[in-house]
């Protein structure tokens, strides 16, 4: 009996590889140049994600022109089925490469591969979210694959690896070991520098939150030593959402009832867990068309044809089963869920959190967490590295969006990236100019910290690097009195609200690198009318009249 | 491993020793017959163009090394040399914040000219080190000119003995305190607290942890000027920053004045600097205790400094 074509298998998985090298490359490129804008193909894979397309399209009555690319994927799932999770999403690969590595360790009757009807969750995940949507919040793409991935990649995974390469390349350098006549740093000192200035953004970057971040990945992750490709099967909505749309694909699986013998090979093979039992009842929306159930049958009894109609009976499909009573549950599950994560004194607008300084250009707070899918691609395009996941500052709901913290790293005066990277314009690509019209906060002296103030000393490092040309921050000499009772004249920095943009490089550099002597607060930031405490200046007046 | 110590050990072993010398009157040491300053100015029609302000930016740095007596007189045959500009900010060459691209071209040119076995150029930058590298202009016409270019590396500073005033020991950049010439050449320019930046100044490049210093500026600039035991040094005055310095962005700001001054005497050219900003070198703190300590004069008129003219 000949075996049908197991290269095929081998077709998949390079193609799984190479889409999983192209996600990891694309992430590697958003770095950002002197000069140059971020191109709108750095976010080719949220583009093509019809999850992300329905989300801003539901909570943000917005139809982000570029994504539009993902009907792409629509058309691709109505004709081929869900082979984006089978053959692209590089999440989807992550699950496959550790079932792969799991298939070596664990028993074959450690699996079951069979339909479980908790497979259907993921559905009822997908309409909680639909819901929440549909009122103003998307919460649920913290759990878009894609973004995941995004995320953790870049704020845990090449951190970490960055932390190797230097500390690495450094203790050789310093070491300079030689083997006869050859200098170990001969080819590390190269290679080094090349990562240095070609692949990473800044030196010892570093994020917040990365071991929060690490571990929902790993979960996952180790979730496929319980079921196969666990998340794909039970919880990812973009796969949900995949699986509606393919319901009745043109390329079917067949089985020739004669030949089969019901030996469950093709179930054991089976990523998607697709068939209620041996051999029978193929659910499409379930299958990740990995085809392995073909390449497997001895007897060349299943194979994949095409169907000239969707509305074609033959090959007969099954329906995954969800319950009206299930989809009601969902949706009632969203409007709730929804109805708490905004019921918070932050999520009505009657408070405003000090230190949720969000990005140049970013929407007001509501608009901006109905678009941020928290993937980090402005974490990761940001020069300073002073973009950081919220983990508190943003109530659940914002938990991984972008703020700035200015002690790891201000917002750059002349930059614009992370605007241009966001791909659902949650932050608005924005031009320099337009740019320098924002305030996203307001510095203050701490004034029981600030050096000058507190010990009598000059220091102004504060100044000198505040970016506005006329400077926000300005000295007033001032005289003070030295413990042995003699005076001395110093500078005493102070901030003029109207011409600081909220930057943050004065707390960046200030020398108190615990608490700073300057930080930056949220009042007055441009996105909020009502965040105004500051009224503005009137021209020529010195004197207030009260 | 080995028992002999590596060349990067040992010139930074003799180069701490040596710098922790405390030893002012061995800092001027070109032989008195020697010039040891010189300015050079062009009085010619105002330029018209940035290819204009370059060729006039290259002569006057030209003429300024060759009055000295040439670049050989510094540089010798397959010496390491680390030119150091004044890459501070993200800012373009007409704002006056950065050292003229084409000063420090020539400079790079000049010394391969006289033998160097290789030109590094590098500082390091307040503002991000990409942007500042770039947007100064020094990084492109550096490497054009055939120097390579450096950034230098935050986890390679190593924590030196200077022995200073006040400063006991600072993380300093190996590479450059082991090259064998470095050439300081910053821009005059308006400094909020210390009134000017100028050559001793620029030495802030070189370390890190300098936040602290300006808590006494005068006597930390002094210490880790004597510690870089300075040679050449070129001050850029063909734009000059009159106000919200150091990093300044407004061209209201920034006066052309075409002028370059050189020589030997670190305290005798920052003397003059602050003449070209419209001050007296007495109302500089660093200018002063340079003086005092020994590491110059601040009468530079005392040294008779050669004034060449171009048109
Ligand atoms: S926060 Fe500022 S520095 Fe960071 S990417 Fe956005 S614009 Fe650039
Ligand atoms: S840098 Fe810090 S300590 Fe120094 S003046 Fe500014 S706020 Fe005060
Ligand atoms: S935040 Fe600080 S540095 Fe930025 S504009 Fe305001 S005062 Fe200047």
């Amino acid at each position: 009996m000949k075996r049908r074509l197991p290269f095929r298998r081998w077709i998949r998985r390079v193609v799984q590889i190479a889409f999983l090298l192209a996600f990891v490359g694309l992430i590697l490129a958003t770095r950002p140049v002197p000069g140059e804008t971020p191109s709108w193909w750095l976010k080719a894979y949220f583009l093509a994600d019809p999850l992300i397309l329905v989300m801003t399209v539901l909570a943000a009555h917005a139809v982000p022109l570029l994504a539009l690319f993902s009907l792409v994927t629509v058309l691709l799932t109505l004709i081929l089925g869900r082979v984006f999770c089978g053959w692209i999403c590089p999440l989807g690969t992550v699950h496959a490469l550790t079932g792969w590595a799991l298939d070596k360790v664990q028993k074959p009757a450690k699996r079951r591969d069979t339909f479980s009807p908790w497979q259907k969750a993921k559905y009822y995940i997908l309409g909680g979210a639909l819901v929440m949507a549909l009122v103003g919040g998307h919460w649920i793409t913290i759990f878009d694959p894609l973004v995941l991935l995004y995320r953790t990649v870049t704020t845990s995974l090449l951190p970490a690896a960055q932390w190797g390469i230097e500390t690495g390349a450094n203790a050789v350098y310093q070491a300079d070991p030689r083997i006869g006549g050859f200098k170990l740093t001969s080819v590390t000192e190269p290679a080094y520098q090349y990562l240095r200035n070609h692949v990473f953004v800044l030196p010892k970057q570093a994020f917040l939150g990365t071991g929060l971040i690490l571990a929902f990945f790993i979960a996952i992750v180790a979730a496929n030593a319980y079921r196969r490709r666990f998340w794909c099967r039970y919880v990812c909505p973009l796969g949900a959402l995949l699986g509606l749309l393919a319901k009745r694909p043109l390329l079917r699986r067949k089985v020739t009832s004669e030949s089969c013998n019901e030996c469950g090979l093709c179930t054991t093979a089976c990523h998607g867990a697709s068939a209620s039992g041996l051999g029978t009842g193929w659910k499409p929306s379930e299958c990740f068309v990995c085809l392995n159930c073909s390449t497997t049958c001895p007897r060349d009894a299943c194979e994949f044809t095409f169907q000239p109609v969707i509305w074609r009976k033959e090959p007969a499909v099954q329906p995954v089963g969800l319950t009206r009573r299930g989809v009601l549950w969902a949706a009632a599950g969203g409007l709730v869920g929804f109805a708490f994560l905004r019921a918070t004194p932050q999520g009505r607008g009657s408070v405003y959190h000090p230190r949720l300084i969000r990005p140049p250009g970013s929407r007001p707070e509501p608009d901006f967490l109905a678009r941020c899918t928290a993937c980090g691609m402005c974490m990761k395009v940001c020069p300073t590295g002073g973009l950081q996941p919220a983990i508190t500052e943003a109530g659940l709901e914002g938990l991984f969006t972008p703020h700035l913290v200015p002690i790891i790293g201000y917002c750059d005066y002349t930059c614009t990236a992370c605007g241009h990277v966001c791909p659902t314009e949650a932050i608005r690509p924005l031009t320099e100019e337009e740019k320098h019209q924002i305030k996203i906060g307001l510095a203050a002296f701490d004034v029981t910290r600030c050096i000058p103030y507190v010990y009598g000393r000059n220091c102004v490092v504060c100044e000198e690097h505040c970016p506005i040309p006329e400077k926000a921050i300005y000295c007033v000499e001032t005289e003070v009195e030295l413990r042995d009772g003699k005076k001395r004249r110093i500078k005493l920095p102070k901030v003029d609200p109207e011409k600081c943009i909220g930057c943050g490089v004065c707390e960046y550099v200030c020398p108190l690198d615990d608490a700073p002597g300057i930080r930056v607060i949220t009042t007055n930031e441009t996105r909020h009318d009502r965040h105004q405490a500051l009224l503005p200046e009137v021209e020529g007046e010195e004197e207030l009249p009260y | 491993m080995h028992a002999k110590s590596t060349r990067r050990e040992f010139l930074w072993q003799s180069a701490v020793a040596t710098g922790g010398l405390l030893l002012p009157a061995q800092l001027s040491w070109a032989a008195p017959s020697e010039t040891k300053m010189v300015i050079t100015k062009w009085t010619g029609p105002s330029p018209q163009s940035p290819t204009e302000f370059a060729k006039i930016a290259t002569q006057l740095t030209e003429q300024a090394v060759a009055a000295l007596g040439g670049m050989s007189r510094f540089v010798k045959r397959g010496d390491v040399v680390w030119i150091k500009p004044n890459i501070g900010w993200d800012r373009t060459p007409e704002l006056g914040a950065n050292t003229n691209p084409d000063v420090v071209a020539t400079l790079v040119r000049l010394c391969l000219d006289a033998g160097a076995k290789v030109v590094k150029v590098g500082d390091n930058p307040c503002d991000l080190p990409q942007k500042a590298y770039a947007s100064s202009g020094i990084a492109d016409a550096a490497r054009k000119a055939g120097a390579q270019v450096v950034f230098l590396d935050r986890d390679r500073f190593r924590e030196m003995d200077i022995k200073g005033e006040r400063v006991k020991t600072i993380p300093v950049y190996p590479e450059i305190v082991e090259s064998d010439v470095v050439i300081n050449v910053p821009i005059a320019k308006h400094h909020v607290l210390a009134t000017a930046t100028l050559c001793m100044k620029n030495y802030m490049g070189v370390i890190e942890n300098r936040r602290v210093f300006h808590q006494d500026i005068p006597t930390c600039l002094a210490d880790i000027t004597r510690f870089m035991r300075p040679s050449l040094c070129l001050l850029d005055c063909t734009r000059v920053m009159l106000a919200h310095g150091p990093k300044g962005g407004n061209i209201e700001d920034v006066a052309v004045r075409l002028t370059l001054a050189a020589g030997t005497d670190i305290v005798a050219l920052d003397a003059f600097g602050a003449e070209m900003l419209g001050r007296k070198p007495s109302d500089i703190g660093s200018i002063v205790k340079g003086h005092q300590v020994g590491l110059g004069t601040m009468d530079y008129r005392s040294l008779q400094p050669k004034e060449i003219t171009l048109s």
